[in-house]
């Protein structure tokens, strides 16, 4: 048994990429390892921004050896009424390279064949692996490549060293023009370049002796636990989130964290400002005191030990002249009247055949408008609409050009600043969020409308211009868009049907009435599939619930949740098997025959006439219940009738010889199935048992 | 540590490894990339190595002499070396060792950022390099130049010749650099910068330098017919540094910023094809 050791040396990786990289890496072995019948014991891959390690223990130095069966042609295709080889035969012995006399005749379930027998297996590992690895390599994707030298190979950073050493020997290997050599380099500042590696161990302890920590997980304690120190020492809270976690442990081989201070009075700007220039610019995490609030420390992380200070005081001297450029860009962009920036939008095109800024926020109050009105939140809409209308103007601010990830946040602060009207400088300042479905939950009503509607043109836009999305493809982020209206409407809990909103966008890209036609419907479906996304991975409901409530033909995306939430609270209470049983049964007969009409004047038996009276009854509450979302007790009241339409079933014949007495009952059912349906289709449900939630 | 020192070093380093040691070209240009030594010689088959200070204006990033970080004019030292070496990176750090940096306390790192030139036609791939958070360098292994593919490649390396001698010398700002032999930045800069602020912000005239950009772009085309790629180029940066004032002067929408790059791109284009014809014959794409 032997064992593996390959490092890959790369000039540094961009931070954010390494860890995906890392895994179609192992991915990658462990089909070639398959793919070559090698067997193999435990697979560790780990990796830095510097390099990437693959270690495989126990691999045999040759493969497992067995007989192998090359089914040739058929019996009676292979040979001829005479009994002699055919041109097939023959053309298969010459490409297996075998004689005539080697073919035997095997019998398989689809019958006689000729074929050979032969040993197979019992390969070289060294030499397989000699030649997977280069495959291997050629099989990672990146986002963007390169090329730097004669190979002409493209790989996302130059490559410095490929070692592989297999039973401790090194394996000729070699790939983008750089041939395997065990010289290992080590940390960039603090080793003296390349030490040899002639076995596993070596390579660990030289790595350890050459400052770096190769493993993510102890490069990551290693962090968590330096900030928690700086956390206890400042009595504060470091604010770091995953993106800076993920940035620091694929930036630095060694990394050491560090703290530092700026001069307080630049906490006089808005706190959103401060912490985009850190995070953002100088890739420094904010600190926050017990109560919240920004303080003047920061914290980083470097490659190398900093005793004597210097990395400390150097951030700080950077982060304050950083500071000093946003003190001047929230100056300057303060002397303009933000108002009259809006004509100024008239030269700034959104997109490509969609038009201008200008013509955009125009479109933007429209459907403001009427999602003012389809909420029930018509005091909003002057206010709504004036933030509508002048929600772009800081696109023409300074500070937005240089950190256009300051949008619509900076139009609210500016405004805010000016003492514009709360709602106004509110709705500006968070129309772009959610960024995505985990973001915090939203709180302002005003953002999150004038952030429905900006979603909504952006989506009617793009689709009207012809834009098509795949599981792959999606560049406007068309999707994200559909995610964020989602989202709104659920922490808003905002009872509103999509369904006017989409018509009204599309109107303003449609050529014309086919073409506003399949605009919509291509929106339509285009929510419907983000919301059975958003219902099945974002809130976990089983398929079959969803598929339950995903049916009926609405665009009101609360309600659709809603109904979820009622159908699992049906199957966890054991009451959806009765439901789904009296759902597929209506469903049986309804679907089978035309819409037939009602009259009371025609029920004959008691039991019909019992039936018709309870619905009658039932009807007109279980309707209020519909209306007012309590989709849970219309069910129970619904499920309140099985007996008697139980009992109908049994003493009833439904498919009665009288025709109008037949239609009538088959009405009454329809009735039913109808106000059943307005629920959910619970036929759909397909495991009664409790769990609603994988 | 001076600024004309930083430079002198830097001079001193690179010609000691093979680079010919050029001026800055005398045309305003926003980078050293935009100098006909890397412009040209980077593309081709021949090996090239130089190296040469280059002022580069940028308009847009004037502060009227109030920023201690930012100028609307700062020297660049740029190295190019075609083709691209195995140690570049090795080669850069014993640069800095040689200007005084002591690399086992300075936290440098190579930061993913890519560098492109829409209207050179140009990009590469590579990091800016930052010590203890400040970005000192720009290192770019060069892939496309006037729209033309680079088969060799060429390794870029632009050091911010301020910054570095702020970080050597501990100054926080950059008025208080000596420039050499007690000569002060601010004493040489500080005016420059003042008045160049106004004038790129607020006075440059607008239907003046539309009017020139027009002019620039028609003699660049009418040089290119005669086979004169050199001074039509020189047009070409012309027009670029006339295009970064109207930026600064906030007169060029997106849609026109589009377009007037385009125009850019496109002569750049042809005239890195002129120049590939005529010095590598017609067997180079």
């Amino acid at each position: 048994m032997a064992d593996l050791l390959f490092e890959l040396g790369v000039e540094e990786i961009p931070a954010l990429a390494v860890s995906g990289i890392r895994d179609q890496l192992r991915d990658l072995f462990l089909a070639r390892l398959a793919q070559d019948q090698i067997a193999h014991g435990d697979v560790e891959c780990v990796a830095s921004n510097r390099r990437l390690m693959v270690h495989i223990a126990q691999i045999p130095e040759k493969t497992a050896s067995k007989e192998e069966t090359v089914l040739g042609p058929a019996k009676r295709i292979a040979l001829d009424d005479r009994g002699l080889p055919t041109v097939a035969l023959k053309k298969f012995c010459e490409f297996q390279k075998v004689k005539l006399t080697d073919v035997v005749e095997i019998e398989t379930a689809k019958g006689k064949y000729l074929g050979i027998t032969r040993a197979a297996g019992g390969n070289d590992a060294a030499a397989l692996l000699t030649a997977g690895i280069p495959a291997i390599l050629a099989g990672l994707t990146f986002p963007k490549t390169m090329v730097w030298n004669e190979s002409r190979r493209p790989f996302i950073r130059p490559i410095k060293n490929i070692l592989v050493l297999f039973n401790n020997k090194l394996l000729d290997v070699e790939f983008a023009g750089v041939k395997s050599s065990n010289k290992v380099f080590g940390h960039l500042l603090l080793s003296d370049s390349y030490f040899e590696v002639n076995s596993f161990k070596d390579y660990i302890q030289g790595l350890s002796k050459n400052f770096i920590i190769l493993k993510e997980e102890e490069r990551k304690s290693k962090i968590l636990a330096e900030i928690l120190d700086i956390e206890e020492e400042l009595e504060c809270q470091v604010k770091l989130d995953d993106e800076m976690l993920n940035y620091y442990l694929y930036s630095n081989e060694y990394p050491v964290v560090f703290s530092g201070s700026f001069n307080a009075k630049y906490l006089g700007l808005p706190a959103e400002i401060i912490t985009a220039f850190m995070i953002h610019e100088k890739k420094l995490l904010p600190v926050v005191d017990r109560a919240g609030k920004l303080t003047n420390h920061f914290v980083g992380v470097a490659n190398i030990p900093d005793e004597n200070k210097k990395v400390s005081h150097g951030n700080e001297k950077v982060i304050q002249a950083a500071f000093e450029d946003a003190q001047f860009f929230w100056e300057i962009d303060r002397k303009e009247d933000y108002f009259a920036l809006k004509q100024l939008l008239k030269n700034v095109v959104f997109q490509k055949e969609l038009g201008t800024y200008f013509e955009k926020v125009e479109r933007l109050a429209a459907l403001v408008d009427l999602l003012v009105n389809e909420t029930q939140h018509g005091a909003l809409r002057a206010k709504l609409q004036k933030a509508a209308f002048n929600c772009k103007n800081d696109l023409l601010t300074k500070m937005v050009r240089e950190f256009p990830s300051l949008q619509g946040i900076m139009g609210g602060l500016y405004l805010q600043a000016a003492g514009e009207d709360e709602t106004v400088w509110k709705a500006i300042y968070g129309h772009y969020k959610p960024r995505g479905l985990t973001d915090e939950k939203l709180e302002d009503l005003g953002a999150g409308i004038l952030s429905i509607a900006d979603r909504m043109d952006n989506i009617a836009g793009f689709i009207g211009k012809g834009i098509k999305i795949s599981s792959s493809k999606d560049p406007y982020g068309i999707r994200r868009d559909a995610n964020a209206v989602i989202k709104i409407i659920m922490d808003l809990e905002l009872g509103l049907d999509l369904a006017p909103l989409i018509r009204l966008a599309a109107l303003n890209f449609a050529k014309n009435d086919a073409d506003l036609e399949q605009n919509y419907k291509t929106i339509r479906e285009l929510f419907a599939a983000r919301l059975e996304n958003y219902l099945k991975d974002h809130l976990k409901y089983r398929y079959d619930v969803v598929n339950a409530v995903m049916g009926q033909d609405t665009m009101a995306i609360r309600d659709k949740f809603l109904k979820a939430q009622a159908v699992v609270k049906l199957v966890d209470s054991g009451m959806i098997e009765p439901l789904a049983a009296l759902h597929r049964r209506l469903k049986n007969i309804c679907s089978d025959s035309e819409r037939c009409n009602f009259s009371e004047g025609l029920l004959k038996e008691k039991e019909e006439k019992i039936l018709s009276d309870v619905f009658k009854e039932s009807k007109s509450r279980i309707d209020d219940l519909i209306m007012k979302k309590n989709f849970l007790q219309a069910s129970s009241e619904i499920l309140e009738m099985k007996p008697i339409i139980d009992r109908f079933f049994e003493k009833i014949l439904v498919m009665d010889k009288n025709v109008p007495l037949r239609k009538n009952r088959i009405a009454l059912l329809q009735h039913i199935n109808e106000l059943l349906s307005a629920v959910a289709d619970f036929s759909l449900l397909v495991e009664i048992k409790s769990g609603g939630k994988t | 540590m001076s600024v004309q020192n930083v430079i002198l070093k830097l001079q001193e380093f690179w010609a000691e490894r093979g680079c010919y040691i050029a001026s800055g070209y005398d045309s305003e240009v926003g980078a050293g990339t935009m100098t006909p030594d890397t412009f040209f010689r980077v593309l081709g088959k021949k090996p090239w190595q130089v190296a040469y200070w280059q002022p580069a204006r940028r308009p847009d990033d004037g502060r009227y002499g109030q920023n201690p970080n930012r100028v609307q004019k700062h020297n660049q030292f740029q190295v190019i070396l075609k083709p691209v070496p195995v140690d570049g990176q090795l080669l850069f750090l014993d640069s800095l060792i040689y200007l005084g940096v002591d690399i086992r306390i300075h936290d440098i790192k190579f930061d993913d950022d890519n560098w492109a030139s829409p209207s050179l036609g140009a990009w590469g791939v590579g990091w800016q390099v930052m010590c203890d958070g400040l970005e000192i360098t720009q290192f770019t292994y060069f892939q496309q130049a006037g729209g033309i593919e680079l088969n060799p490649n060429s390794l870029e390396i632009t050091y911010g010749v301020e910054r570095l001698a702020m970080f050597l010398d501990g100054k926080n700002n950059l008025y208080e650099l000596d420039w050499g032999n007690k000569v002060s930045y601010a004493h040489l800069k500080l005016e420059e910068e003042r008045q160049f602020s106004i004038y790129n912000f607020e006075l440059a005239d607008i239907d003046m330098l539309r009017g020139l950009f027009v002019q620039y772009q028609k003699e660049a085309e009418r040089l290119l017919d005669h086979n004169l790629f050199l001074p039509a180029y020189d047009y070409v940066l012309k027009c670029s540094h006339t295009f970064n004032i109207l930026d600064a002067r906030k007169a060029i929408s997106v849609a026109e910023r589009t377009a007037l790059m385009g125009i850019m791109r496109n002569l750049a284009a042809r005239i890195a094809q002129k120049y590939v014809m005529q010095t590598e014959g017609e067997n180079h794409g």
